[in-house]
């Protein structure tokens, strides 16, 4: 009888036959059919940074099916989409935007996160797990620079590389590792193109999944009232505000996608993604410079000996990776954490400084 | 049972908790279940260095020689490269910076010390530069002038024959 009244109310048409089968309305629902705080002010950055990683997938596929890894050919497969391919320049630029917004909205996303202290307990491993993606989407860029074999590519992977055989201990190891040999070549290309079209995506993929999985888990963060910790006797609160998740905040989400996505055609319009002459080893251009995202760490090598430079940028993203387990202030009003949120400020105006300087001709 | 478990018993609705089967876990012995638990870990971790020992050698590229094979390789004549001029030419597949001076010709390799960019000659400024982070460097002993360049150029024999300038290499 109970079978019998499911089978009446499921939806009719397509969904409906799919439904009858695989009965995923209970687990749809789950998903989507949760209340989160109303006080809760994402800014939608999460959300957004996701969205570009479609654009990313959608433009990079496109992309692929034009593009061949060598170097005798990468740099007049580039030029053959940007200027013969219907719409191949539109796709093109795309990609390079969206990869560019990705790590704007990525960063911002860490930044809210960070001032709302949502990485505290309960959240450390969403906070870690974001880490990692943040390192992907950063490996995402270093990989994708190279392919298409122009002379700003191959020299910023050439001294990117470099940087990375400065490491102690593992550098000249990983700089073979990266290199696929003594210099940036043949072996670099089809190295990095396997990895950008292939490792990457599917790592980040997959730490996506985790990472919406916990936040699925544990709901957004109240930025107005901390976690009961358990064991810990804390004084009554007045209930929570929710609102649903479905469709309140989607609808919004989806509405600052759409947004990005105008953005996005804007950018690429206005200011298509270029190509300079093709690389040249023997050859390095004056005052070259790698992409924004890089310039900091480029500037300081200007500064400070080699293996300063070096183990600094990577002692400081282990510390962000870690912070959860390194702050163990409670406390997440930003008023009530005055070092955390000074050594944050502290941080950002070095990298702009740096950023800017590392600019200049 | 093969776990040492006697199984549970059902008793309306509840399941008693299994009780360890006398034997199996010898008295300070080496037990069953403590010797399967070895056996799995280890299966375990062999199974990974099964899989991860392959890919991490597949992904280690062969070291080939990087140098150029012995011999030497025309850089220049002294009617195209006069005192105080230089030039970056190709020996084999590595780059040269090749300097006329008044101490006569030297050539050293065109790789930057500090970040490995090609080195470019700065006839106003008389030194060679690198355009990176404008590391420079003396042109009569690839010493470093200014900038972060760590080490002075390596430097590279050279011979001259008549009008010909040669790099002799290996």
């Amino acid at each position: 009888m109970t079978a019998e009244i499911q089978r009446n109310e499921a939806p009719g048409g397509a969904l409906g036959w799919v439904d009858s089968r695989l009965h995923l309305g209970p687990f749809i629902a789950a998903l989507l059919h949760v209340r989160i705080p109303a006080d809760a002010k994402t800014f939608y950055l999460g959300g957004i940074t996701l969205f570009l990683f479609g654009i990313q997938v959608v433009t990079g596929t496109l992309l692929a099916l034009y593009y061949s890894p060598t170097p005798e050919a990468a740099y007049e497969s580039v030029l053959s989409i940007t200027s013969d391919v219907q719409f191949g320049w539109l796709i093109r630029s795309m990609h390079h935007w969206a990869a560019n917004l990705m790590l704007v909205s990525l960063v911002l996303h860490l930044l809210r996160i960070f001032a709302q202290a949502a990485y505290k307990y309960p959240r450390e491993i969403t906070w870690i797990v974001g880490g990692g993606l943040l390192l992907i989407t950063i490996g995402f860029g270093f990989t994708g620079y190279l392919l298409p074999w122009d002379q700003r590519a191959y020299w910023a992977t050439v001294v990117g590389t470099e940087i990375a055989g400065d490491v102690p201990l593992i550098g000249s190891s990983l700089l073979l590792l990266l290199r696929g040999g003594a210099e940036v070549g043949e072996a670099t290309l089809a190295r990095f193109f396997g990895i950008h079209v292939l490792v990457l995506p599917l790592l980040l993929g997959g730490l996506v999944a985790l990472h919406l999985l916990f936040v699925h888990q544990q709901g957004l963060a109240n930025p107005k009232r901390a976690e009961p910790r358990p064991g810990r006797v804390t004084a009554p609160q007045p209930p929570e505000k929710l609102k649903p998740f479905f469709p309140d905040y989607i609808l919004d989400e989806v509405i600052a996608w759409y947004a990005v996505l105008a953005g996005l055609v804007i950018l690429a319009s206005l200011f298509p993604a270029g190509l300079e002459p093709k690389a040249d080893p023997l050859v390095t251009p004056e005052h070259i410079k790698p992409e924004w995202y890089f310039l900091a760490v480029y500037q300081l090598l200007k500064l400070v000996p080699e293996t300063v430079g070096v183990v600094a940028p990577v002692a400081l993203i282990g510390i962000i990776v870690l912070l959860p387990l390194l702050d163990r202030n409670q406390e997440i009003r930003p008023r009530r954490r005055p070092i955390a949120i000074f050594l944050a400020l502290v941080l950002l105006v070095a990298m702009a400084v740096l950023t800017y300087f590392g600019g200049q001709v | 049972m093969s776990d040492g478990f006697t199984p549970g018993i059902e008793d309306g609705g509840r399941t008693t908790a299994p009780q360890p089967r006398v034997g199996a876990t010898g008295p300070g012995g080496f037990g069953r279940r403590r010797f399967v638990r070895y056996l799995m870990g280890f299966s375990i971790v062999s199974s990974l260095a099964m899989i991860v020992t392959p890919i991490v050698g597949f992904l280690i590229p062969t070291r080939t020689a990087s140098g150029t094979e012995g011999g030497r390789v025309l850089a220049g004549t002294l009617d195209t490269l006069p005192i105080g001029s230089g030039a970056v030419v190709a020996v084999g597949a590595k780059p040269a910076v090749v300097v006329n001076t008044t101490a006569g010709i030297k050539a050293y390799s065109a790789i930057c010390t500090h970040l490995g960019c090609i080195v470019a000659w700065d006839a106003p400024a008389n030194t060679i530069v690198c355009p990176c982070h404008d590391g420079r460097f003396n042109p009569a002993t690839g010493a470093v002038v200014s900038g972060p360049p760590p080490a002075p150029l390596t430097p590279l024999t050279t011979a001259v024959e008549g009008n010909d300038i040669y790099i002799v290499t290996g």
